[in-house]
């Protein structure tokens, strides 16, 4: 490892470095996305925010049991006409016929997406949406009820250019419009 | 070097009140690569003392992963060692796999070290980007960060997230190599040998570094070993110890690369010895590409007890869902331990089971913890300007060393 470790000679040494210095100022190596003119579309399996699809959830709370940060609350709900649920509070009269189960409904203010939920769910039923860069305004918007949990946020740069990124032998990373 | 050498035990001696010298306060915020303050006792601009002040970044994760099942630490070992989560990923996992008696299949294993070698190199750069703007040179700090992002962009397609993987589950792998990735890989190698010429032409071998780091920190063997540093900067001091092949995990066994030693323990060498490693993390990542075994990414008892809608998403998209066995772990009674080279050096787990369904005890003990001596030992005698190049140099992330 010696001859790694070799001093370069002080002028060749500074001749080099500025030479180096100067090649990427005529010719930069730019991989800086022109956010948010450009947005990335994300690939498939990217963990983004997610939504439970509520006819095929069973109400079982293993994504409950398994969400580390404990982001994932259960509420009670009924089983309306073709699998739909419906509020608990609208259960009839008759509380015997009504069904109950639960739904899980995702703090995003605790939620770390591990997607220990998504690949806990025994029927599948979380669904990715693949949208990542989403503010917040209010603290309130981080706990939607279970009805703002089943329309999760939006892309809010839907009107950008959308980009997927790619490998560069030359840049690193080049951006290419997404197809 | 200072014509008088002040010795350890002078140090220790002086009182943080100290009339003579000049007590100067490095941080708390965020002096380097997080918050911790180093409290340096000056006589003119040589330093007599240094006393690092760890712990302002303490988040208790063996306390909290005490307290939850055991798949739930997974998340909270990674969020310690933020550039490098993998190797705190890997670490628990394999000493929870001992207790199970768990063994993952091979191609599992080579997916595993594919991870960590990619996670290894964008530590290292971390780590050289850090070093250079701590020497006062943004312009290495912008090309290293920039380059982790081929990287981590690999790691995206293969994990779905940028940082925090939680990739390693007991048993094996959450997903397996999707389409392309190979071809992406290769892409991405032969870009980041050609960008170490240019590392080289522009900061490794620029004069001004070589004048800034060479002889300056200098850790002998024999303080090395007996003050317990670890990993790039125990072999910058010339000791050939890695735990990857010394104790192979992973797929470590069947590749071919070498530990890079270095023999004069400097700040220099300490920033070769991450350049080299980075050419044999290459290296690495070429041969698991070539030879990575077909067949399945998680082991025989957990894919039994999917049920048939995970298997066919398993079949699928080969991407492993957890039975209901993953939440209720109860690993039997007993003591596990496990060791995983890091980026920054050596970790080591211990955990110990009663069959309850939370850990009994976990405790870890992080590289960068272990690296702490530098400040104590190798910056006195120094003048204050070369603390930067001695901290930089070691690699130091605080909240890896307070967990
Ligand atoms: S992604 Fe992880 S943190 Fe978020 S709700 Fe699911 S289990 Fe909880
Ligand atoms: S694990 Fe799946 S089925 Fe069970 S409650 Fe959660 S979303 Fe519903």
């Amino acid at each position: 490892m010696s001859e790694v470790r070799k001093p370069r000679d002080p002028v060749t040494g500074h001749i080099k470095a500025l030479a180096k210095g100067f090649k990427y100022l005529i010719e930069p190596n730019r991989m800086t996305l022109d956010y948010p003119a450009e947005t990335m579309k994300l690939p498939p399996n990217y963990r983004g925010f997610f939504t439970v699809d509520d006819v095929k959830c069973i109400g079982c709370s293993m994504c409950e049991m398994v969400c580390p940060p404990e982001a994932i609350t259960m509420v009670p709900r009924i089983v309306g006409s073709g699998g739909k649920t419906l509020p608990a509070e609208s259960a009839p009269q008759d509380q015997k016929a009504a069904k109950r189960t639960k739904r899980p409904v995702v703090n995003w203010g605790k939620c770390i997406f591990c997607y220990f939920c998504v690949d806990v769910c025994p029927v599948d039923a979380f669904r990715p949406t693949g949208v990542h860069d989403v503010a917040f305004y209010t603290d309130r918007e981080y706990r939607p009820t279970y009805e703002e949990y089943l329309n999760p946020p939006e892309d809010p740069y839907k009107s950008s250019k959308k980009v997927v990124s790619k490998a560069d032998k030359k840049r690193g990373v080049s951006y290419e419009p997404a197809p | 070097m200072s014509e008088k050498v002040y010795n350890l035990e002078e140090a220790a001696t002086l009182s943080p009140s100290g009339e003579k010298y000049i007590v100067l306060q490095i941080g708390p915020s965020h002096p380097g690569s997080g918050h911790m303050r180093l409290v340096v006792w000056l006589d003119g601009d040589i330093i007599v003392k240094v006393d690092p002040d760890i712990g302002f970044v303490h988040r208790t994760s063996e306390w909290l992963s005490e307290r939850r099942e055991w798949i739930k630490a997974v998340p909270i070992v990674e969020r310690i060692m933020l550039p490098d989560t993998i190797h705190a990923n890997l670490s628990y996992v394999l000493a929870v796999e001992k207790l199970l008696g768990i063994e993952p299949p091979p191609r599992a294993q080579y997916l595993r070290s594919l991870a960590a070698e990619i996670n290894r190199i964008t530590s290292h750069l971390y780590g050289i980007g850090i070093f250079g703007i701590f020497l006062g040179s943004s312009t290495v700090y912008m090309w290293a960060f920039g380059d982790r992002e081929p990287f981590l962009d690999l790691m995206e397609m293969l994990t779905g997230a940028r940082i925090t993987y939680s990739y390693i589950i007991p048993g094996g792998v959450r997903w397996d190599m999707p389409n392309g990735f190979k071809e992406r890989a290769e892409t991405v190698l032969q870009y980041m040998e050609r960008r170490l010429k240019d590392y080289e032409d522009i900061w490794v071998k620029n004069p001004v570094v070589q004048a800034r780091t060479i002889n300056v920190g200098v850790m002998k063997r024999e303080d090395a070993i007996s003050l317990g540093v670890v990993g790039p900067n125990l072999r910058a001091s010339g000791v050939y110890y890695d735990t990857r092949k010394h104790k192979p995990y992973a797929a470590y066994k069947d590749l071919d690369f070498e530990v890079p030693v270095m023999k004069n323990g400097d700040a220099y060498d300490r920033l070769l010895i991450r350049v080299e490693e980075i050419k044999q993390s290459i290296r690495m990542i070429r041969q698991i590409l070539k030879d990575i075994p077909e067949g399945k990414i998680i082991a025989d008892n957990i894919y039994n007890q999917l049920n048939p809608v995970m298997k066919k998403v398993y079949e699928e998209k080969r991407r492993v869902m957890f039975p209901a066995y993953m939440i209720h772990l109860r690993p039997p009674p007993g003591e596990a331990t496990s060791m995983v080279e890091a980026g920054r050096g050596e970790i080591f787990f211990y955990i110990k089971s009663t069959g309850d369904k939370y850990p009994y005890r976990f405790r870890w003990v992080t590289p960068s913890f272990r690296n702490l001596p530098f400040f104590t030992h190798v910056a006195v005698g120094h003048r204050l300007a070369d603390l930067p190049a001695i901290y930089g140099s070691i690699d130091y992330f605080p909240p890896e060393a307070d967990r």
